[in-house]
């Protein structure tokens, strides 16, 4: 089997591996590397900037390219690929390794050293892999593993017949009319992974601690859970205006290209993602495909959860006015609108269309107690009209 | 020992102006930039202070949104329902004192500076005549997203209800159909065209307070705002709480509870949340999450889930992949913030069926509280 492996530029956001034949899309910043037998992870500990500029002591899986990374990498397999894991522990106290909702789990890891755990990637989907223990996971060790199937146009290897029905629609149907310059329908290479964690950084304060003293740090779930109060809300490791603008998070696309969006919780805080602007479709729900495929606004995403949403990339439906006439006719003022800023700046262009994503539970919109919206928010950005002509200033 | 530091990101030099936009949105108003003749004209003022009274005479400082043109219920908590027909073309002029503010319609999809968010639109300052279309019926609720932390807690919002067309030959009033009263609402039923009547409407709408936040100014621990470097580390505020949500007073539909208070609601209350009706008579439940908690529901009725977001469960052609969800009686459903079911019940025998709501607090899912109501079914 061939396996390639990259490397990210230094950020924090989303560093990828690839196992096999599967292909990545250019969003993800990082080179190709050397093929290897093997994927190398190491547990390390790393300070993580804050989108406030504070420094925050993480424990962080990494590979031997790109160091630690904030999440870990995101492994993409094949469903059925055989993958071993060649894990280091770089910390001071046991650690391991498992994938949430399988049961595929690690040898437990002692400080300095290294264990090998080989297992076949499970059915398509969205999976967690995090250290068991929910401390050790909500200091840092955790990533996603994107599993592809091996074949058919739905990001699952048994679709429901919900689910197939939908993506048969989307390719031809009145009600989700295909943009004219792009292929029909959803295409594989349209998806985003927005991992969400939280951030007490009081904890990760005894945990830098014991590091610098040479300890071990442990803490049980219940105490764990008790005293926990998160100070910042990340997508993908970023938070606020970095994630809403990070190319690896906001959906882009003109009207008529669907995309995937996997959603993971590795905190511990529930989450209710609201996305403005189109509904969303639930796909599957912790590796669940669905057979009662709802449409929805607002969805809660408790911790350890994962689940997919089909973003159909509709014209907003709520527009006012003839649903016939081009977009970029009927509001054609707002597209060419530019909003006067402060002290004689330019002003903002209001094209293209952007949206935000947020979770609900506004706490979760904060940074440092504050400061809203610099917490867990991504933008939705519709770049084009739905026969392929792209809107004033879309880049 | 030196360990490695990862950045939280970059900005390039050209997206300094949409970093400063997400910060510190701008501000404008006046007319729609592309407006359409409306067959929906409404106002809404924000935002007024208006004092929730608690049983024990206590009072709590809200913010409303008001129905300047309704003298007699315009001032309430939450805001006057915006009821409208299915696919109206509504204009609604907001007016703005006491800063900028903006109103969201929750739901509803209409442009960027239709949507009501400032960071990627603008706020609104003196007055806006927002513009949109809705075209699936259902439960929708309209908020203020300013600082919307704290302006959502303050209670700047209020239901937004979308009504389908009567058939043909029926005596209803509407659409749209009269809070409380017979109606119709959208929901899987094909020989009906997808339509289906109820005699009794009520609204269950739980939200909480965290008392400490009410003494707060509308840009409390908001980010300076510097054009020029909009994201530089010395601009976030440093001491605010608004990551600790610690809620004291719990709400059904507007009306309070103390945390030591588990007086149920009942009909003298009001009939929306404690609704009665006959056997053989059809409740729509309208539920929103319009808190910061999780909400656990449980209902002493078989019911039938039919709309979930303001979008009917197996309604073609976008809905046609789901169907309506049947939940017998005492089956518990989880609502998280700005999550919407409705749920139709058909009740069969007589009684008085409890309704409760517990409060889980979104970390730890200890119960806070729990909200006591019930529906009354007589012959």
């Amino acid at each position: 089997m061939k396996r390639r492996e990259f490397i990210k530029t230094g950020l924090s956001g989303l560093a990828a591996i690839a196992i096999g034949s599967v292909s990545i899309p250019k969003l993800f910043r990082f080179e190709a590397f050397a093929a290897q037998r093997s994927i190398d992870l190491s547990m390390d500990a790393a300070l993580v900037e804050m989108v406030d500029g504070s420094r925050v002591f993480h424990w962080l899986f990494g590979s031997p390219a790109s160091g630690p990374s904030f999440p870990g990498p995101v492994i993409f397999a094949s469903a059925g690929d055989a993958i071993t894991l060649n894990l280091t522990n770089r910390l001071k106290e046991t650690h391991a390794l498992r994938i949430v909702g399988t049961s595929i789990v690690s040898p437990d890891i002692p400080p300095g050293q290294t264990r090998s755990l080989s297992f076949t990637a499970p059915a398509a989907g969205t999976y967690l892999y995090c250290d068991p223990l929910p401390v050790n996971r909500v200091l840092g060790l955790h990533g996603a593993l994107v599993v592809s199937p091996v074949s058919g146009s739905t990001p699952y290897s048994l679709p429901t017949p919900a689910v197939r029905l939908l993506f048969e629609d989307l390719k031809h149907s009145d009600h989700f009319p295909s943009n004219r310059k792009s292929a029909p329908g959803w295409q594989p290479d349209r998806f985003r992974i927005w991992l969400q964690h939280q951030i007490d950084p009081a904890l990760n304060a005894r945990a830098q601690a014991a590091y610098l003293d040479g300890r071990a740090f442990t803490l049980s779930a219940a105490e764990l859970t008790a005293r926990f109060l998160p100070r910042y809300f990340t997508i993908n490791g970023k938070s606020g205006a970095f994630s809403a603008h990070d190319p690896s998070v906001a959906l882009d696309g003109l009207i008529g290209e669907p995309m995937l969006v996997r959603l993971l919780n590795s905190g511990l805080f529930t989450h209710s993602n609201h996305l403005h602007a189109n509904h969303y479709y639930v796909l599957a729900v912790n590796n669940v495909v669905q057979e009662n495929v709802i449409n929805l606004d607002s969805q809660i995403l408790k911790p350890l959860d994962r689940v997919d949403w089909l973003v159909p990339f509709l014209r907003p439906p709520d527009i006012a006015g003839d649903k016939s006439i081009p977009l970029r006719t009927l509001i054609a003022n707002e597209l060419g609108l530019k909003i006067s800023g402060p002290n004689g700046s330019p002003g903002f262009p209001q094209s293209p269309l952007v949206y935000p994503m947020h979770c609900h539970m506004e706490q979760s919109q904060t940074a440092a107690g504050g400061n809203y919206p610099q917490g867990s928010v991504a933008h939705f950005n519709f770049l084009g009209d739905l026969d392929g002509i792209e809107f004033p200033n879309t880049m | 020992m030196s360990i490695p530091t990862i950045s939280r990101g970059s900005m390039l030099q050209e997206q300094v102006p949409e970093y400063f936009k997400f910060v510190c949105p701008p501000s404008s108003g006046g007319r729609n930039p592309d407006p359409q003749p409306p067959t929906v004209f409404l106002r809404r003022d924000l935002l007024s202070d208006f004092d929730l009274r608690l049983r024990d005479g206590g009072r709590v400082r809200m913010w409303i949104i008001e129905d300047p043109d309704d003298k007699v219920n315009g001032r309430t908590f939450p805001s006057a329902p915006i009821r409208v027909p299915l696919n109206a073309l509504v204009n609604a002029d907001v007016n703005c004192k006491g800063g900028t503010h903006t109103i969201h319609w929750h739901g509803i999809e209409p442009t960027p500076m239709n949507d009501g968010v400032g960071h990627t639109s603008f706020e609104v300052d003196g007055h806006f005549i927002y513009q949109f279309q809705p075209r699936h019926a259902g439960t929708y609720f309209y908020h203020c997203h300013k600082n919307t932390v704290l302006h959502f807690e303050m209670g700047l919002y209020g239901l937004l209800l979308v009504d389908p067309p009567k058939p043909d030959g029926s005596t209803v009033e509407g659409p749209p159909y009269p809070i409380g009263k017979p109606g119709f609402v959208a929901a899987f039923s094909p020989l009906t065209d997808h339509v289906v009547p109820y005699d009794v409407e009520a609204f269950w709408v739980p939200d909480s307070i965290d008392s400490r936040w009410h003494t707060l100014n509308h840009d409390a621990f908001m980010q300076k705002c510097d054009a020029d470097d909009p994201i530089n580390p010395s601009f976030f505020s440093r001491n605010g709480i608004f990551n600790d949500f610690r809620p004291d007073i719990f709400l059904l539909s507007g009306l309070p509870r103390r945390k030591s208070d588990g007086t149920p609601f009942g009909a003298a209350d009001s009939p929306l949340v404690a609704p009665k009706l006959r056997v053989g008579q059809t409740l729509l439940a309208r539920t929103t999450n319009a808190d910061y908690l999780i909400q656990r529901f449980k209902i002493g009725l078989d019911a039938q889930v039919i709309a979930m977001d303001g979008h009917a469960l197996g309604v073609p052609p976008f809905e046609k992949y789901s169907h309506p969800i049947d939940l017998p009686a005492g089956t518990p459903f989880t609502l998280t913030s700005a999550m919407r079911w409705d749920l139709i019940m058909r009740p069969t025998k007589t009684g008085v069926f409890p309704v409760t709501i517990e409060f889980l607090n979104q970390i730890t899912g200890q119960l806070l509280y729990t909200a006591r109501t019930s529906v009354t079914v007589t012959l």
